[in-house]
């Protein structure tokens, strides 16, 4: 009797799964005699118990990926242009604060190719944020009086960048804010994004230059 | 060349497999993978998480059914975040694609098919869900009224889909049991607000970061918690290390503390302190630094009682009878008790005794409760001076110092140089604040009192200078204030216990005058609790997770289970509210939808839908206007008692009157009506509509089967559009001006109020605020600010500790300054329970995680909730980083690991656990103690146990 249930269960689940990533396999809507009751709360979310108020929950043990910075395996980026995730232990590293920032020691694009680090790319010595003032009642965006700060069409964007690579864009400063380091913990659910890499290293390289990034933004059409 | 899609699919697979195993591509295939890009449609949106407001750029790909969101960028336009976004604002790609969406209706039944509380879930029809709902509201409304239908609401339902529950419920079902997930992320700002500006509205915005000379955080981890916005403050902080000064404020380290100058660790509570000490430091030690010119032409003194509990339930309340011998009372047992006994008295204690001596009580009294209440009156300054006295250095810093390892010179001398900073003539301050100061037991005082320190010195609502609370959703501002998606209020700041606004609300929905109900006190914790005193019968979750959100949960999920009652849930991914629910409906989420969130520097966005919702998913919008088809004017209409005996009318008549029949539905009224099929036709060859899939007001390719058994082919008007010019129209001329709504499509949002195409930067001062101008102008007083908000502008007259004439006076255009004493909360450590537990939440992590666990990245980095502790807090229970350990408090315990090396670093007596893992149900073990004033929930401190597992 058991066993049966699970294998009801189990088929109900994957049924209900399916028709999360394929519309073809849809239950059709049914009529009241169809309507079987063979989803069991249980397997809704990951928690996996029946009874919420019971103490039956134990966690799994947290594991990181726990190879020497220079020597851990990349991780694909999540799609093109998407921050990559921290290979390697970071024990020691952290906190970032105001006068220690270890990430920069290997990542800054004169260190990197020497450690076998992912260089910082371009991006990061962009910044975007025009100069603010106040004068009287009027803002101004770098230097320039403005209505609203949301008027902005492509050709109005603040551009300024560091092309020598030496100074990071202080609002990048925080590398945690993006970059994580992962687990080795099963998943709870899959994910059934797909990236479309539109550079052929886009899985590990960045393509962002401030022409690429600066296309398509204006999206009045 | 045209690339037929498997080829296309073909081709970008083999680049990415290719370039991540080092293989060198064929230089054809490479060319057709960049040529992929051409297909790309990118479009700004609105980031779906906290309440910075982040604008994206998202690209999708694919026909119809097959659109799919393929990359995320940070847009370089969009003046809060300017290209950078943070790590979930990345993978706002990911959000929609976890493998177990919610895709079908579900509901429990028994091996019949019957609807059975007890069953298992069973996929059903829309048509089928909805004859369950209105089956069970008829029930909830026959046996309880209105009051006995309520809704779990959002600060992330999009604008529109706020204001189409807020239809529904207040002008259908004339039910005010309608109550926001924000009530417990940002009410004690609100009425902070209320109280010192008469008016629900931060004064400053986010270029004060780039303005200000200093910054002070309050009981906010900004680096994770709105890390575009601390981004901008590093910025800030690194470009002019010197001048530029940043210090926290804080229960315990964190993130934030890592660039700060220097960092305040306090005991939990004792903020009140700190802001008075720094008040008693400007009034008593630097009198020079008071600008008297502005507080004479702008501000006011004022007081009220302090005996005003903990926003527990009360002695009678159904489920706490009868009391027992064993101190027991109803569903609660003794140990429960000995906090929740302290809403009706307590003992005020040795720490608290000085504070309020002012106020007429010493150590060892005992202070009778009465439940909370909003009133105060004016005061004179030398009684406000009164009240500060006891704030001495010595004092505050022995109450206040959180750290036991930190020497008590050490602290002082960070409270001088932190009074120091705000003080020093000509430096810019901002304080910024979150959760620390709103989830708190006298969250409305504190936030009045951090206002007493800004308009002393004359540094609020001016360029750089300002306090500001920094809301947590994304939609907090937007829908859950500005729309009024609470309790106790209407559009545009309206609230319905006032005739005039419920009369406004009427004639604007083309509703009878008098259906609207008067009553509004069902907040979220309320609603809870009648659903366990069984007043409630029918309610429904919506865009939140009500089941996992909310503090003592184990009462409110046995209550949902185990009474007769019918709980509904609309989410994307099954959460713990889905588990407890009895009916579980597939909601669209974000991207799927138009939309339109408001931030926390009053900023509305939009966006467009951009892919079709999976399965047979749609909108809340849908959801709540599909419901209305289902009850008429003779359904709804009639006439009620509330349980306070009041009536609410019989309106029939007068809607027969305006021409509306016993069975014209809800839908006709509230929706789909004349003035909205006519004003707002479909443009579907015209910007923003064209090309863009529109569910709601088209169908889509899907061909859902609807809520009437047939194929939804769409409304046939422009509903997102009627929605928000409906709801605009309200604020209009009334300080919640906003644009219509294409121009919200052209541009990267707009700061309210919007007038005369417009933005408005720094509300209040008459520079910017042509409100603030007007009002200046009318009341002569030449000053440089106007604090124009209406509530309660005319105050009876008295001292600390109680009213001596009666008589209101006006005090036009005024703010107020607030003497509000420190006061424990009801639960610290003692020797059964030594920690405090704080909870919150981690950067990687959406509150309850239903969207951000299915994201694989978001998982790894964070992949459960911990239980972040001292080194030496383990080392004392014998417990190593990873061990498993019982976190315990008088309500319920959980288990989770240790980790004393990580990103939060308590000091001592003090535990931190986040909440969003399910696994991990935190709020098992938390106290359902509430800010008596805004109902907001304290979840930063309450007392635990902790011991190996």
């Amino acid at each position: 009797m058991k066993i049966l249930t699970k294998i009801t269960i189990g088929f109900a689940t994957a049924t209900l799964l399916l028709v999360g990533c394929n519309e073809t396999a849809k239950v059709k809507p049914q009529e009241k005699t169809q309507v079987k009751p063979i989803i069991d709360e249980s397997h809704l979310g990951y928690r996996g118990t029946t009874d919420l108020l019971k103490e039956d929950v134990v966690p799994p043990k947290v594991e990181y990926h726990s190879a020497a910075p220079g020597t851990s395996k990349k991780f694909k980026r999540a799609y093109q242009d998407a921050p990559p995730m921290i290979p390697h232990d970071t024990t020691g590293m952290l906190p970032i604060t105001q006068d220690n920032n270890q990430c920069l020691m290997c990542h800054m694009p004169d260190m990197a190719p020497s450690m076998g680090a992912t260089p910082i790319p371009v991006s990061h010595f962009t910044n975007f944020r025009p100069h603010t003032a106040v004068k009287g009642d009027e803002i101004l965006k770098n230097g320039k009086v403005i209505t609203n700060t949301s008027s902005e069409i492509q050709a109005h964007v603040s551009i300024k960048v560091d092309k020598d690579e030496k100074h990071l864009y202080a609002g990048r400063f925080n590398c945690t804010q993006c970059h994580a380091p992962q687990a080795t913990n099963m998943l709870v659910d899959q994910n059934s994004f797909r990236p479309v890499y539109t550079d052929p290293n886009g899985a590990t390289k960045s393509s962002w230059d401030q022409s690429k990034w600066m296309k398509n933004i204006d999206t009045e059409k | 060349m045209s690339l037929s899609r498997r080829e296309f699919l073909k081709s970008s697979a083999a680049a990415s497999a290719a370039a991540a195993i080092g293989m060198s591509v064929p230089a054809e295939l490479e060319a057709a993978a960049t040529k992929a890009e051409k297909s790309w449609r990118w479009d700004k949106a609105a980031c779906r998480f906290c309440g910075t407001g982040c604008g994206i750029m998202l690209a999708t790909t694919g026909d119809g059914k097959d659109r799919k969101i393929v990359a995320v960028k940070g847009d370089p336009a969009a003046p809060v975040n300017r290209g950078l976004n943070c790590i979930k604002g990345y993978f706002n790609a990911k959000i929609m694609y976890g493998a177990d969406r919610l895709t079908q209706p579900l509901l429990r039944v028994n091996d019949k098919g019957e609807f059975d509380k007890k069953g298992k879930f069973a996929p059903i029809s829309w048509k089928r869900a909805y004859d369950e709902m209105e089956k069970n509201i008829r029930k909830a409304l026959k046996e309880k009224g209105p009051e006995g239908v309520a809704v779990f609401a959002s600060g992330q339902y999009t604008i529109m889909e706020g204001y189409a529950a807020q239809k529904m419920m207040k002008g259908g079902f004339r039910s005010n049991a309608i109550d926001p997930n924000a009530r417990h992320c940002m009410a004690s700002a609100v009425v902070g607000f209320y109280q010192t500006f008469g008016i629900d509205e931060p004064s400053g915005c986010y270029d004060d970061i780039e303005l200000t000379d200093t910054i002070v955080t309050w009981g906010s981890n900004m680096a994770e918690m709105h890390p575009i916005l601390w981004s901008r403050v590093t910025d800030r902080k690194l470009s002019d290390p010197e001048r530029v000064k940043v210090v926290n404020i804080q229960t315990y380290t964190h993130r934030t503390c890592d660039l700060g100058d220097f960092n305040i660790i306090f005991r939990p509570n004792t903020d009140l302190a700190l802001w008075n000490y720094l008040a008693r430091e400007i009034v008593y030690n630097h009198p020079e630094s008071i600008d008297w010119d502005f507080i004479k032409k702008n501000i006011i003194f004022a007081a009220g009682p302090v005996n005003i509990g903990y926003g527990f339930r009360r002695a009678g309340e159904k489920s706490l009878t009868p009391v027992r011998a064993d101190g027991s009372a109803g569903k609660y047992d003794a140990k429960e008790m000995e906090i929740y006994n302290k809403e009706m008295s307590k003992v005020v204690s040795e720490l608290e005794g000085p504070a309020l001596e002012p106020y007429g009580y010493k150590a060892g009294d005992t202070m009778k409760n009465i439940p909370g209440t909003l009133a105060h009156h004016e005061i004179s300054f030398e009684d406000y001076k009164k009240s500060l006295a006891p704030y001495t250095l010595e004092y505050t810093a022995k109450l206040c110092k959180g750290d036991p390892e930190e020497s008590l010179d050490s602290f002082k001398k960070k409270l001088q140089d932190l009074a120091a900073l705000y003080i020093e003539k000509d430096r810019k301050v901002v304080s910024f604040w979150t959760m620390g100061m709103n989830q708190h037991t006298r969250g409305t005082w504190d936030n009045t009192l951090s206002y007493n320190v800004h308009f002393m010195l004359n540094k609020q609502a001016r360029p750089g200078s300002g306090a500001f609370s920094l809301t947590g959703q994304p939609s907090a501002c937007g829908t859950a204030r500005e729309v009024g998606t609470f309790a106790h209020r209407l559009p545009a700041d309206m609230m319905v216990k006032n005739p005039k606004h419920r009369a406004i609300t009427e004639k604007g929905w083309h509703i009878p005058a008098g259906t609207l109900n008067p009553v509004g006190n069902q907040h979220i914790m309320k609603i809870h609790r009648d659903i366990e005193d069984g007043v409630v019968k029918f309610a429904w979750v919506n865009v939140c997770n009500a089941y996992q959100d909310s503090a003592n949960a184990k009462h409110w999920i046995k209550a949902a289970r185990e009474m007769d009652n019918f709980i509904v849930t609309s989410d994307g991914y099954p959460g713990i509210s889905a588990m407890v629910s009895d009916l579980i409906l597939p909601s669209a989420m974000i991207y799927e939808k138009w939309g339109a969130y408001g931030n926390a520097e009053r900023r509305s966005q939009h966006w467009r839908q951009q892919v079709l919702p999976v399965g047979d998913a749609m909108s809340d919008t849908w959801q709540w206007v599909e419901l209305s088809k289902r009850f008429t004017v003779d359904d709804l209409w009639g006439p009620y008692t509330l349980r306070n005996g009041k009536k609410l009318a019989d309106v029939r008549e007068k809607a027969y009157a305006m021409g509306y029949k016993p069975d014209t539905t809800m839908y006709e009224i509230l929706f789909a009506n004349e003035r909205a099929k006519k004003n707002y036709p479909l443009a579907l060859d015209q910007f923003p509509q064209k090309g863009y899939d529109n569910s709601e007001c088209l169908g889509d390719a899907r061909n859902v089967v609807g809520s009437d058994g047939k194929v939804f082919k769409g409304y046939g008007f422009m509903i997102h559009q009627y929605l928000w010019e409906e709801y605009a129209s309200f604020g209009r001329g009334h300080g919640h001006d906003l644009a219509d709504f294409v121009t919200y499509h052209k541009v990267r949002g707009l700061k309210w109020p919007v007038v005369n195409g417009k933005e408005t930067a720094w509300r209040f001062n008459v520079k910017f605020d042509p409100y603030a101008a007007k009002h200046a102008k009318e009341n002569g007083r030449g000053s440089e600010f106007a604090f124009y908000g209406p509530l309660a502008k005319a105050l009876p007259f008295g001292n600390l500790t109680t009213v001596t004439d009666k008589k209101k006076k006006p005090l036009t255009d005024k703010a107020k300054i607030f003497a509000r004493p420190y006061m424990d909360p009801p639960e610290m450590p003692d020797e059964n329970y030594d920690l405090w537990l704080c909870t919150g939440r981690v950067l990687e992590h959406w509150h309850s995680g239903t969207m951000t666990m299915r994201v694989p990245e978001l998982y790894r980095a964070v992949p459960e909730a911990l239980v972040y502790m001292n080194p030496e807090t383990a080392k004392e229970r014998g417990l190593k980083d990873n061990d498993l350990c019982w976190v315990e408090s008088r309500r319920g315990r959980v288990r989770a690991r240790v980790e004393t090396r990580g990103r939060n670093r308590p000091p001592k007596p003090l535990v931190f656990v986040p909440w969003f893992d399910e696994r991990v149900f935190i709020n098992k073990v938390t106290l359902d103690q509430t800010c008596p004033m805004s109902k907001q929930t304290d979840f930063k401190k309450c007392a635990v146990k902790i011991y190996k597992a």
